[in-house]
């Protein structure tokens, strides 16, 4: 991902694009669904809603074409896409379950029907219960030290790119990879 | 090296140390240091402890319909003025290419031709202008003629 060589090839593929070549678009969907899908997935822990949300991301790829410059990395500007509708959505759902509370607390409203996020019986037979201690380490971290952790370890990018997807400065990037991994070896500090 | 927990810099060579992705150069720095800083040597031992815990957790792929559901959402998205006015012409693009260049042959045909065909018009105007003059010298001539006869005439007249 971090090949210069990657990056004229993706930008050249967009730029394909903004001419309107399909064809050129498609190459990139395949390219990157899965690492984008990946992130979202490990971001909102709800497979639903990170396919909704990936579908999101190369709509507006795809929207975007025409308005596309070439001025930074492709994957720079397409995890920027993916991190900003990750962390908004994270936003609302918390609004939305601080809302509900005070809702339950103050009236006798009857309840709203609210999808179960948690993970299905299904899900905690297949996935380890190792697995789920890491799910839930990640999730506990703050929105912006989760997404620079997934990044980081899933991603392999530098801390630059992190940096500019994040919209800060690269010791900033560092300070936040350092407290959320500071936070993740004291949670996992049993797994051996 | 200075000891990047102690004085906070260069934390990013011990988790990177730690993931097996520092440099050569660095990494025997970061190597030498961690033999003598229990700290350290503390810090790396639980990070690589953190980074195989995260290894393990592997994500499902996309489900089959996710690219089908894009492109229609993709349709089914207003297009920019743009896109609705060169939609319709889209499927027209490649067939009217050797047209075009066709027709461009035959621009660039009429446009060199055009210096002969008014060439052409100049050297018949030319001839004309020749058959013209030939043409008024003979009437001139047929003119002259004609007022020579009644002098003529008055001559013979008088002497007869």
């Amino acid at each position: 991902m971090g090949a210069s060589v990657a990056l004229d090839y993706d930008a050249e593929l967009m730029l394909r694009v903004k001419d309107g070549d399909g064809a050129s678009f498609g190459l990139l969907l395949e390219k990157y669904r899965a690492s984008v899908s990946r992130f979202l997935f490990r971001m909102v822990q709800d497979q639903g809603v990170s396919e909704e949300l990936a579908q999101e991301v190369f709509l507006r790829v795809y929207k975007s074409r025409e308005t596309y410059e070439a001025t930074a990395k492709f994957t720079t500007w397409l995890f920027r896409i993916a991190t900003h509708l990750a962390l908004n959505w994270l936003r609302d759902e918390k609004n939305e379950r601080t809302q509900e509370r005070l809702d339950q607390s103050t009236e006798d409203a009857p309840t709203r029907e609210v999808p179960d996020r948690a993970p299905s019986v299904e899900q905690l037979m297949v996935h380890a219960v190792k697995v789920e201690e890491v799910r839930r380490a990640v999730a506990a971290l703050p929105d912006k030290q989760r997404a620079a952790v997934l990044m980081h370890k899933y991603e392999e990018m530098e801390y630059s790119q992190i940096a500019k997807v994040l919209s800060c400065s690269e010791s900033a990037v560092k300070s936040l990879l350092f407290r959320a991994y500071e936070t993740l070896r004291v949670r996992l500090a049993h797994m051996a | 090296m200075d000891c990047p927990i102690r004085t906070q810099e260069n934390t990013d060579w011990l988790l990177d140390y730690s993931a097996g992705r520092l440099d050569r150069e660095h990494a025997a720095h970061v190597a030498r240091h961690v033999e003598t800083c229990q700290e350290c040597a503390r810090f790396v031992e639980g990070q690589q402890r953190v980074w195989n815990a995260l290894s393990q957790w592997e994500v499902d792929p996309v489900s089959a319909g996710f690219d089908r559901r894009l492109y229609r959402a993709i349709e089914a998205r207003p297009a920019s003025w743009k896109d609705r006015l060169f939609r319709p012409l889209r499927p027209l693009w490649r067939p009217i290419i050797p047209l075009a260049a066709a027709c461009l042959l035959i621009a660039v045909g009429v446009v060199l031709h055009v210096p002969q065909a008014t060439i052409r018009p100049a050297a018949s105007a030319e001839k004309i202008e020749a058959e013209q003059v030939e043409r008024t010298l003979d009437d001139m001539q047929m003119l002259r003629e004609l007022e020579m006869t009644p002098q003529q005439e008055g001559n013979t007249s008088k002497s007869l």
